[in-house]
């Protein structure tokens, strides 16, 4: 394969349109608070539910990372009328799918089912959402399910990296540091009382978004929504925390030890931004030329040119909090600080240099020339946008004019932006590899270093 | 009973305009206006099956080669000028064959045609972009093989499951090869395999078929007929008794694999395969789901399944066995599930609820014009023509409880099985 799909970071001259517009769309606040809304379209029989939940990782208890995703999955494990087993079949024998989850802001259910089964999908899906049971039994195979997909992710360093970069990056009591997934730690600390209980402040109108689109008439379809969404009670909204910049004092450096690695893999990480930044815009076209593409000033360098990686790529976190911009690659461990100097030298040169205006257009075309595929062509598609916009706060608008936005952009704007956020950080380099080989080579990136076992438990070292 | 297939089922659900050009190369255009993009997708029939030991991995390695320059668009273009135009692009290979996906706006269209007939006819190896991409190759390998202790099992499960036929290599290739291949085994690869005769062009999205033939005429036609590779010969033979590798790293979990060969893609059976791999592990009301993961708890999830080919290939059961556990108790209770299968007839409402999966699956596939191109190209190339789309669901409608019963009878028994097991070696230090 020539690149590994879902590496580069998507986001979306010629006479390309010159606008994309979402679909029409209804949107109505029920009596609970819930917010509800319908998207007809027509392109084949199926039709995209998303129930999504404002919290996620950022409404958890403290000591209880994970717990909503659990909560998700354990909802659909059984209601007052049908067991786990009943669901998953009923739910098989209408060709429909559903997975439950969480990420850092929310929450969520997607279903997809054939339009003519959405009576019988709907009811499923209103018994899940207000009625689940939470049997004691699938609390008990559901949280030690999860202990070994930890103890699976960290045989995996593509994956492990990730979340031990999050441990890191993220200081103590941020509700990123732990990914929206569960650690060791706080498994032990999980039962079927602190899942009910998390339920019961969750499951409230308040922080429902209830989403469907796809091929229904709105007249006999709104009927159904309404009476799933509208059946939960208003409660509260989870109260979420504010925005705080995270920034590190100085440079730091986890080295995380797998002594059977033959590469090392690499995250260097920089303060990010939010998702209603104002900066957004312009760094969206700046980390498509860094890396957020194949010709990437990144994936060139250290892949197309060098040969030291099968992928180079930086990533632009854009949640409802401050997040992080990172370097990712990894190369083989005896070439590590080849690869790692490599990568901080296109960072310079960015921040030195700037972009040109043929890259600035050549962005631009890039991510208009996506976007349709990436981000409207489905149902599926189009229920994640309208999600992230009810999450952020943001209403059509910013897709509607995203286009013009990106059109009206002068390259002093792009590089300003670069300047502002690819630079003055102090540095955040998260490395998983064989660190008797590469421990000394690698002290010269930041005189804070910590190493750690990939057998320690948890993602992140303690007091660091 | 709820029966899906009565719903919506037009007469033709997929329509293609289908042409072929003088030099024998295939084009296959999917009219489909929902957004202003195309899905332009060329397979060339020509995989790993392909290759010889000593060169395993070169058609993998050829299809990172392709973007590395031609005659007018030199190198890093192709990637330089498709991005900046507002498309981008991947590539796949397989066993079988070697796909290059494109995703543009329909204004890029022209191009892309352009730069395709280009590498098509006119590629260029310059010693040292092959050098610098053997490195990217290796990476590759190093990522999805060595440091995984799943590709590094699929590995040898296939390496163990063949003896004789090509499929037995990895597609990647082994780590020798890719360090070692010379020049003139990629000139020679290319001269086999990028025949215009040996491709099938899909075009899906927002065209016209007449556009879509004016531009292959003009950019593709004149590229001249070759020899297609040569007929794969060697046919695998029976087995005759069960295989097992077992294999020793560094890792938290085991991980458990199984194999049993079956037919080609064109194998009548085919369908039957489709339906049974639904009722093992398709969603998890499926009866290994239910049992390994949910009832005995033993493993953490159940993956494998079947996949089209032109040769033979193989059922597949993988699973990463939950810590505390043994792959021999997940052994016993897959093999008694297959078993109850060719034992046991499917009761109807079972049968009902796979056909109705398989169904809702189908649609899933046509949601995107990408979707689309691919199902086109599988079909064409893999099932006798793209035009099998519109029967396959009655195909599976068709296939009967007694077909389970009797395939699963065929396939499942312990002489045609190999299986591969990866043990952790706790706290064991790999030194180089």
């Amino acid at each position: 394969m020539k690149i590994l799909p879902g590496v580069l970071l998507m986001t979306a001259s010629f006479s390309l349109p010159a606008q994309v517009r979402l679909p029409e769309y209804s949107r109505e606040q029920l009596p609970n608070g819930a917010t509800l809304i319908l998207l007809p379209k027509h392109d084949v029989p199926l039709i995209s539910v998303r129930a999504v939940f404002r919290g996620g990782a950022e409404a958890e208890p403290q000591g209880l990372n994970g717990i909503s995703g659990l909560t998700a999955e354990l909802m659909r494990r059984g209601t007052e009328k049908r067991s786990a087993e009943q669901i998953d079949l009923d739910l098989d024998f209408l060709g429909a799918t559903l997975s439950a989850g969480a990420n850092r802001g929310s929450a969520f259910f997607a279903a997809e089912f054939l339009s003519k089964t959405a009576p019988e999908a709907m009811a499923i899906l209103g018994e899940i959402l207000a009625r689940p049971s939470f049997p004691e039994e699938e609390v008990r195979k559901v949280l030690a399910h999860a202990a070994d997909q930890v103890r699976a992710a960290k045989d995996n360093p593509a994956i492990a990296v990730g979340r031990y970069f999050n441990g890191f990056f993220f200081p103590p009591g941020h509700p990123y540091r732990h990914s929206g997934a569960p650690d060791e730690a706080s498994l032990a600390r999980m039962n079927r009382e602190e899942i009910l209980k998390y339920y019961r402040r969750m499951a409230a109108g308040k922080n429902l978004i209830f989403i469907a689109a796809g091929d229904f008439d709105p007249k006999q379809f709104a009927p159904l929504a309404r009476a799933v969404a509208a059946a939960l009670p208003a409660g509260d909204a989870l109260p979420l925390p504010n925005a705080t910049e995270v920034r590190a004092a100085a440079p730091r450096l986890l080295l995380v030890d797998k002594p059977d690695a033959t590469q090392t893999y690499f995250r260097i990480g920089l303060p990010g931004i939010h998702r209603r930044h104002p900066d957004r815009i312009p760094l969206l076209v700046v980390n498509t030329l860094f890396g957020g593409r194949f010709t990437s000033l990144l994936n060139d360098a250290l892949r197309v040119n060098a040969g030291l990686t099968y992928g180079a790529n930086s990533l632009l976190d854009q949640d409802r909090l401050p997040g992080a911009i990172a370097i990712n690659s990894f190369t083989p461990t005896a070439t590590t600080a080849k690869a790692i100097d490599l990568a901080l030298a296109v960072l310079g040169r960015l921040v030195r240099e700037g972009v040109t205006q043929e890259q600035l257009d050549s962005a631009r075309a890039y991510i208009k020339g996506n976007f349709p595929t990436e981000r409207l062509e489905t149902s599926d598609q189009i229920c994640s946008v309208l999600a992230d916009l009810e999450l952020n706060g943001l209403d059509r608008s910013d897709i509607d004019t995203l286009f013009q936005k990106l059109d009206s952009l002068t390259l002093e704007q792009v590089n300003a932006a670069a300047r502002r956020h690819f630079s003055g950080g102090n540095l955040q380099f998260c490395l998983v590899g064989n660190a008797s080989a590469i421990q000394q080579e690698v002290a010269k990136y930041a005189k804070s270093m910590k190493v750690i076992s990939v057998k320690d438990p948890g993602f992140f070292a303690p007091d660091f | 009973m709820l029966l899906l297939a009565s719903i919506a089922m037009q007469a033709q659900m997929v329509k293609v305009t289908e042409h072929s050009l003088e030099n024998g190369m295939k084009i296959l255009i999917h009219e489909d206006h929902d957004v202003p993009n195309v899905a332009l997708y060329l397979f060339f029939k020509v995989g790993s099956r392909n290759e010889r030991p000593g060169a395993t991995g070169i058609s993998h390695f050829f299809e990172h080669m392709m973007f590395n320059g031609a005659k007018k668009y030199g190198p890093k273009q192709f990637d330089i000028q498709m991005e900046k135009a507002g498309g981008r692009n991947n590539a796949y290979t397989t066993r079988d064959v070697t796909v290059y996906t494109d995703w543009l706006p329909r204004t890029a269209l022209e191009l892309m045609f352009d730069m395709e007939a280009d590498r098509i006819r006119d590629l260029s190896f310059d010693p040292k972009i092959v050098e610098s991409e053997r490195g990217v190759v290796s990476s590759e390998r190093r990522m999805s093989v060595e440091n995984n202790p799943f590709g590094t099992l699929y590995e040898q499960l296939f390496a163990t499951a063949y003896i004789a036929h090509p499929y037995q290599w990895p597609v990647i290739g082994w780590a020798s090869d890719i360090e070692s291949w010379t020049m003139d085994d990629l000139k020679a690869h290319y001269r086999m395999g990028y025949a215009p005769n040996n491709c099938v062009v899909v075009v899906s999205g927002d065209v016209t078929p007449a556009e879509v033939l004016a531009l292959a005429k003009k950019y593709l036609e004149p590229i001249p007929r070759q020899e297609p590779p040569p007929p794969v010969r060697t046919v695998e033979p029976p087995q005759l008794g069960e295989r097992r590798v077992t294999i020793h790293r560094p890792a938290n979990l085991p991980l458990l694999m199984t194999a049993f060969h079956i037919g080609s893609a064109k194998d009548p059976d085919f369908p039957v395969y489709e339906v049974i791999d639904t009722i093992l592990a398709g969603g998890r009301s499926s009866r290994l789901y239910r049992r390994l993961v949910e009832k005995e708890q033993l493993v953490l999830n159940v993956g494998g399944g079947i996949q089209p080919s032109l040769d033979p290939g193989l059922f597949l059961f993988t699973f990463q066995v939950r810590s505390g556990r043994k792959p021999e108790e997940v052994e016993k209770s897959l093999y008694e599930e297959l078993d109850r299968l060719a034992r046991e007839p499917v009761p109807a409402e079972e049968l009902q609820k796979v056909r109705n999966q398989i169904l809702a699956e189908f649609y899933r596939q046509l949601k995107t014009i990408s979707g689309k191109a691919n199902l086109i190209g599988s079909y064409e190339v893999f099932y006798g023509g793209w035009n099998e789309i519109n029967t396959a669901p009655q195909k599976i409608e068709k296939v009967t409880a007694a077909d389970v019963q009797r395939v699963a009878a065929k396939i499942f028994s312990p002489r045609n099985r190999t299986v591969a097991t990866l043990l952790p070696e706790q706290g064991a230090e790999v030194t180089k």
